[in-house]
């Protein structure tokens, strides 16, 4: 720009030289190409306005989504009344029967809008009651807006949220109804229940579940049995002799469970509560079906706090309920945090020793630059690819001769012969493994000839270089390529589609079963349960507010594995910069 | 690292306390240590490449089989027993354990497949007659018998396979093979799990039923069973000497009684008034619904019998030109087509279909969809098989050849037949593993065939297909539909098509944006703002693309959906408003623009992005009013309005060029000295006038054009732009050029940055602006790099699978209708593998979209990354 400087604050001189002299010293308007750079910042802008506004618009559902929203009951034209919570506004054009349906007044306001009018969604919750839970209401229909006190919340174990009054319980068969329930009165007969339902829980998917898992093992041991020493043989009848007394022995010990369980059940039975939605009716559940309930209009900002912190800390560590919709998404952490961590554990000594093989030990020549080129496109290779390689090959082929080998007993139905956890691990391991061998390569060409020289001349061997010299200089780049990785699959949703996660895992792949840790099954993944809960459930409005919150835990997961990342490249180099001869 | 020094400073220690004799030799730990890692690395580093490689390599083994065609296995020859008269009818079980074959005289022959061992099997007892026609369903469980006298009787002929523990197993049985053993009449198999297979035959037969008048024989039947298995629908069609042809219903009673079952039969007769002797062959379909008679001189009389009480004859069809005779007609699995051979051994598939100008009463007619090469002798016989659209053809000459219907191909020639005098029967076992027949001469051949994917050719991939019941040949891509017989059409042609449209409509809408960016960013913008943004948009490379989908899909489509208009103007309007603000902007006195210059230039970049954003949200419905019939989407479909608003946006780049190439044309020189005789406010304003007049007459341009265009019959919608559907191409651009701007521009930027700084200087020295040194010296010297972040992009965006998968509807549609969905390769893959049964056609058909879009992948970044080592030498040589 300084020569523009020059040519402004010169132009009065000019226009007297231009008589005499034809040549300009100033540069012409179409050289500053002005209409080319506001192209080209509005593209920048608009590049950044993009992605600025996708995390604003991600953080901003994501974490308004566990807020208690206010009830608002809403009188309609027609004289209906509803309760909900108003979800988001926007604007709309009515079609041709809608409109029809309204008066001539409305359709005139709505005709000068250009066929554009605003309704509102409102949450309604009760689909027990009504089919539905969710509802546009157009501002046109909406007689009167209120948000009375006194309406009350219920998430429900079923049938997702309740709006209304709860208008009696049950306790132990009597019944407490009017201004005997006082919220003392509720809030501890809820306590029992809830308790009672923990215990329940804990003997039907505990001990009831160990005891089937056992059972099934035996079931097991005795085909196995069969298979290993043939029908009728003495080895064969022994075993089945021993599998038949322990089997006994466990079904004691279930009965006992079950009795236990039935007890428990009966008490359930005896302890309701009645909901009575906001047009009068009312249906009975048990009082345990009660998550939590809250009167959202009479919370302070104290009271949504603790609403807040706990449908966070239920997201963060509870399991999933109806269909993944809502509850918690504990499994699915878990099994993301696991997978990746397999992941890494395979795809670091493989990257680190081919990159090790490329830079320190082939020869250089053209054969290894076209390898090197090769490696460093199959990181662009579609991930998809590597799912159908992982199906075909790791469950299929490898899985299916280790289910032959060592699993015969539990054939036709697959153990390793279909997708789980290993496979999925194996398979975004070879889809990262190019990340790797590249970072490391970088990372190993970065450390200066003359230290590795040095180094030999010392004395030191090959290896001794590498091990002392070369490694851990190279460490923050293999490091960085390494997290790299990881923030990579954890991200990946596509591969592992085909290769082992699914909607629902029934049991998590380590547990306190013999052998803990059970690579074979499926899991549940963050990426997938966004896909599921946003696309394949019952309703998308019902999941879409959980979907944000997933998305927001994958996205600060992922960004902060690559912000990690881009610290300790940044710490580590500093750390050598001084190193260098 | 630290243990390095300690090393070497031990034996330094010692050698100051004790004499100390220093060893010669490397110790053998450190030795073998080397040697293990050399050995360790070299090995693991050779395996990684060839694990990576080897997914190639697996690739391509899985889909080889595709292409592999039909194998012949071994062939046995029976001789059966004589004097029993010609054989009616074969049957065969699943497991090829029993052929069960009718003889005329109602006994049957039957022997154990793998050894020949002739079975002990009871026989229909037809009361001394012999059918003069008979009929089984395609399965062949039920059949219908024809008498001399006028009467029909049904019957079943079951080939039971039980399962039964292997303690059930009888003792005495005489072992036939290895697997096998029997009682003389059923068959026990071994089977793995220690289980036993019975394979038994069950006969039964009703009572004669007068269907036609008593004396006049009946020379064509065919049976169909369909309905559920509550509520079966049993019907069957026949036709007598004097040509009159009945179409009867049987509902069965059972005696309360004695549970005796009888059958109460109605009669309807189909209106053809035909001799008996030209009445060659009779086909029902399962629903009674239709029949087709084929009449010897080759003509095909297709009768709508939906309504039972009044039989219509719909349409007339010859199906063999040459005058040759019909000699045999078949149903294919399905019951619409029929395959028709005849005496000059032409072998044809037909098929209605509904067609404009069809001369018949329902206005669908037969057509030739599928013709063969022809065989020696007439075709006796045709056999389809249960499953698949194969099936084989014996003519009297001794040749059998094994086809496949949809591909038109024979699959097998599978040599002479048992008997050169001609066929008796032929039969296709029921999964389609081997082929028997049987000769006249009591002779018969079993072929085994092995045909895993009779329906993929190369041809059926990426060539048109005509699928029964389409109007015409075409590329279609349905892998799975409710119904049984449905034949899986497996065109590759349309999801390519989709690949090529989501990458094509993504990159168009991420490239300029990235390059733009990153030239600013790298040219324009100050080193310590760059440091935030360069990371920034680094960083967004790496959202997980699930993420990016689902907003896209949930998010994006409603509100785009809602706002489609202001989303189409937006395109014009932004880039008009930046140029525009430009303009306004070289008005400023030079000394303001200079202060403003940097930060609130940038802001102000943004202001000007938000106010064009504004403007086209609040004009979209305004124009959509004035030029789109009110409502976009509605308009989109074709019925309503005309197409010049839409013309008129697309001719608006092409008229402004033209105009503004015009300008300079002519005004050229002159212009440019008068710009430099007025700098400044005067300049600016000059500089305003000249763009603001051109872009005046350019949109008049366009305008005209459009409105020229549009009365001479052009209308963008039907092509470019079509009916709206929620989750559309447009989205999906929008989508994958979000995932792709920052991989672009990094590479791009990455590029730039890399160009020596002296070339820079060196410019900026002789006087050039930033923008001549831009865009003379800079991108032509990066312009390799930009290239191959262009393809890196296009590489990703070919293979990107979840934003696909979640922001189209996933339509394996042909048109380029930005509006519409799309499905591509790798979300071809990710929909369908997950259900698709391994090794099935689909499967691998699915491993050879994986192949392609790996091979695809892997040609784009091989050409960037050659493209970008390039640059990298020639930048350090600069």
């Amino acid at each position: 720009m300084a020569d523009v400087a020059q040519s402004g604050s010169g132009t009065t001189d000019l226009a007297e030289a231009q008589t005499t002299f034809r040549r300009s010293h100033g540069s012409d308007l179409a050289a500053r190409g002005e209409p080319f750079l506001w192209g080209m910042g509005g593209a920048l802008a608009f590049g950044m306005t993009m992605i600025v506004g996708f995390v604003a618009m991600v953080l901003y559902f994501g974490l308004t989504t566990f807020w208690p929203k206010p009830i608002e009951v809403v009188t309609l034209m027609d004289g209906k009344v509803i309760a909900g919570e108003p979800l988001r506004q926007e604007r709309y054009r009515p079609t041709a029967d809608q409109l029809a349906a309204e008066n001539e007044t409305v359709r005139q306001a709505i005709a000068a809008d250009l066929g554009f009018a605003t309704r509102t969604l409102y949450h309604l919750g009760n689909y027990d009651f009504y089919g539905d839970d969710f509802r546009w209401v157009p501002d046109f229909q909406a007689k009167q807006t209120e948000r009375p006190a006194g309406l009350v919340l219920v998430e429900r174990q079923e049938w997702g949220a309740f709006i209304g009054h709860i208008s009696a319980i049950t306790v132990k068969g009597s019944k407490i109804e009017g201004d005997a329930l006082t919220p003392e009165v509720l809030a501890a007969a809820h306590v029992e229940a809830r308790a009672r339902r923990e215990r329940l829980h804990d003997i039907e998917n505990g001990r009831i579940a160990d005891v089937n898992h056992e059972m099934e093992a035996l079931r097991l041991q005795a085909r196995r049995a069969v298979l290993d020493y043939g029908t009728g043989t003495p080895g064969q009848i022994a075993a089945q002799a021993e599998v038949d007394r322990r089997t006994a022995e466990l079904q004691a010990g279930y009965t006992t469970l079950a009795a236990e369980a039935q007890i428990i059940k009966a008490e359930e039975a005896a302890n309701t509560v009645t909901f009575r939605e906001i047009g009068g009716a009312t249906k009975v559940y048990p009082l345990s079906a009660i998550v939590r309930y809250f009167e959202s209009n009479d919370l302070g900002l104290g009271g949504s706090l603790a609403v807040y912190g706990a449908r966070w800390w239920e997201y963060l560590t509870a399991e999933p309920r109806e269909a993944n919709t809502e509850g918690g998404v504990a499994p699915a952490i878990f099994g993301t945090v696991v997978m990746t961590l397999v992941m890494s554990l395979l795809v670091a000594p493989f990257g680190v020793i081919t990159a090790l093989y490329l830079r320190e030990y082939a020869k250089q020549g053209r054969i290894v630059s076209i390898v090197r080129i090769s490696v460093n496109n199959l990181a662009g290779v579609p991930s998809i690819v590597y799912g159908v390689f992982g199906l075909g090959f790791f469950a299929y082929i490898l899985g299916g001769s280790i289910d032959a080998l060592f699993f015969p007993e539990r054939l036709p139905s697959p153990t390793f012969g279909t997708g789980g956890l290993l496979w999925s691990a194996l398979t975004l391991a070879l889809l990262t493994v190019p990340v790797v061998i590249v970072a490391t390569e970088e990372a190993l060409s970065a450390v200066p000839r003359s230290m590795r020289e040095g180094s030999l001349a010392c004395g030191a061997s090959k290896w001794q270089t590498i091990r002392y010299i070369v490694l851990p200089r190279a460490a923050p780049g293999i490091m960085t390529g390494l997290i790299l990785a990881m923030a990579r699959g954890a991200g990946e949703v596509a591969p592992l589609m085909l290769v082992g996660v699914v909607k629902l895992a029934p049991q998590l792949p380590f547990d306190l079963n013999w052998p803990f840790a059970h690579l074979e099954r499926s899991f549940m993944h963050l990426g997938f349960h966004i896909f599921d809960v946003g696309f394949q459930s019952r309703n998308s409005e019902a999941g879409r507010p959980m979907v944000f919150v997933t998305t927001l835990v994958l996205i600060v997961i992922v960004l902060l594995l690559n912000v990690s990342a881009i610290a300790i490249r940044n710490r580590l180099k500093r750390r050598f910069q001084g190193s260098q001869f | 690292m630290t243990n390095a020094p300690h090393e070497s400073a031990e034996p330094a220690q010692r050698r100051n306390s004790v004499a100390y004799i220093r060893p010669k030799k490397t110790s053998a730990a450190v030795l073998f240590a080397d040697k293990a890692a050399d050995g360790i690395i070299t090995v693991g580093g050779l395996l990684v490449i060839l694990a990576v490689f080897g997914i190639m390599a697996f690739l391509i083994q899985v889909c080889v089989p595709l292409f592999s065609g039909g194998s012949l296995g071994a062939r046995a020859d029976y001789t059966l027993p004589s004097g029993h008269g010609a054989v009616l009818s074969a049957r065969m079980d699943d497991y090829q354990t029993i052929a069960l074959n009718l003889n005329a005289d109602g006994s049957h022959s039957a022997f154990h497949v793998p050894t020949g061992t002739a079975l002990n099997v009871p026989s229909f007892d037809f009361a001394g007659q012999k059918p003069t026609s008979i009929s089984r369903t395609l399965k062949g469980d039920d059949l219908i018998f024809g008498f001399a006298d006028g009467t029909i009787r049904l019957g079943r002929a079951l080939l039971k396979a039980d399962v039964l523990p292997g303690t059930a197993m009888p003792k005495n049985l005489t072992p036939l093979d290895t697997r096998d053993s029997t009682n003389g009449t059923l068959v026990y198999s071994k089977v793995p799990g220690g289980q036993a297979r019975r394979i038994s035959v069950i006969l039964s037969l009703g009572a004669p039923q007068q269907v036609a008048p008593a004396g006049t024989p009946i020379i064509a039947v065919d049976y169909r069973v369909g309905g559920s298995s509550e509520r079966p629908l049993k019907a069957f069609v026949s036709a007598d000497a004097a040509g009159v042809v009945r179409l009867s219903m049987v509902a069965s009673r059972i005696n309360m009684m004695t549970g005796e079952e009888t059958a109460d039969i109605t009669n309807t007769t189909l209106p053809a008034a035909l001799e008996g002797s030209k009445i060659a062959s009779l086909l029902l379909n399962s629903a009674a619904d239709r029949v087709i008679l084929g009449t010897s001189e080759g003509e095909l009389y297709r009768f709508d019998t939906r309504n039972f009480d009044k039989p219509v004859l719909a349409e007339r069809a010859n199906v063999l030109g040459d005058g040759g005779k019909l000699t045999a007609i078949s149903w294919m699995p399905g019951e619409i087509s029929v395959v028709v051979g005849g005496s000059g051994g032409d072998v044809a598939v037909w098929f209605p279909v509904a067609k404009d100008g069809a001369k018949t009463v329902d206005g669908i007619a037969f057509v030739k969809a599928h013709t063969f090469p022809k065989q020696d002798g007439a075709i006796t016989r045709i056999a389809v098989s249960q499953r698949t659209r194969m099936f084989v053809t014996g003519d009297d000459k001794g040749g059998v050849v094994l086809r496949h219907a949809t591909t038109d191909r024979n699959l097998l020639e599978l040599g002479p037949s048992p008997d050169t005098a001609g066929l008796a029967t032929l039969l296709m076992a029921p999964r389609d593993d081997a082929i028997l027949a049987v000769g006249i001469n009591e002779k018969a051949s079993l072929w085994q065939i092995s045909v895993p994917h009779p329906e993929v050719t190369l041809g059926s991939l990426f060539g048109k297909v005509w699928y029964e019941g389409y109007a015409e040949p075409g590329y279609t891509w349905q892998s799975t539909a409710a119904s049984d017989t449905f034949e899986p059409k497996l065109s590759l042609v349309p999801v390519l098509f989709g690949t090529i449209k989501a990458a094509l409509y993504s990159l168009i809408f991420a490239t300029p944006i990235a390059l733009m960016a990153a030239i600013y960013t790298s040219e324009f913008m100050h080193l310590k703002v760059r440091g935030v943004v360069k990371p920034t948009m680094e960083l967004m490379a790496s959202l997980p693309s699930v993420v990016v989908g689902f907003v896209a899909a949930l998010v994006l489509s409603p509100i785009v959906e809602t706002w489609v208009g202001s989303v189409v103007i937006a395109f014009a309007v932004i880039p008009l408003g930046l140029v525009l603000a430009a303009y306004l902007w070289q008005i400023l006195p030079m000394r303001i623009a200079l202060q403003l210059e940097g930060a609130p230039k940038f802001i102000l970049y943004f202001a000007v992005l938000g106010l064009a954003v504004w403007a086209s949200v609040a004009m979209g419905p305004v124009i959509e009013a004035a030029f789109f019939a009110g409502d976009f989407k509605v308009w989109s479909t074709g019925r309503v309005g005309d197409g010049r608003a839409f013309t008129f946006l697309l001719l608006l780049p092409l008229s402004f060029g033209l105009v503004m190439t015009g300008l300079r044309r002519v005004l050229g020189e002159a212009y440019r000295m008068y710009l430099r005789r007025h700098l400044g406010v005067v300049g600016g304003l000059a500089d305003f006038a000249r763009w603001f007049g051109g872009a005046l007459v350019a949109v008049l341009l366009a305008w005209f054009a459009a409105g020229l265009l549009s009365s001479g019959g052009f209308d963008p919608r039907g092509g470019f732009v079509d009916t709206y559907v929620q989750r559309n191409a447009l989205i999906v651009a929008f989508a994958i050029g979000f995932a792709i701007i920052p991989i672009i521009y990094t590479i791009a930027e990455d590029a730039l940055s890399s160009v020596p700084e002296h070339l820079r200087s060196a410019s900026l020295a002789c006087g050039a602006t930033k923008w001549q040194t831009a865009s003379w010296v800079i991108v032509p010297t990066a312009m390799s790099g930009i290239f191959s972040a262009i393809m890196i992009g296009m590489g990703r965006a070919v293979g990107e699978t979840m934003i696909v998968v979640m922001a189209t509807g996933n339509t394996p549609v042909l048109d380029w209708n930005i509006f519409n969905g799309l499905r591509t390769l790798s979300a071809n893959i990710a929909v369908e593998l997950p259900e698709a049964v391994r090794d099935s056609s689909l499967y691998r058909t699915l491993f050879l979209c994986a192949l392609a879009l790996f091979i695809l992948t892997f040609i784009v970044n091989t050409i960037a990354e050659v493209v970008r080592q390039r640059f990298r030498k020639r930048a350090v040589q600069l």
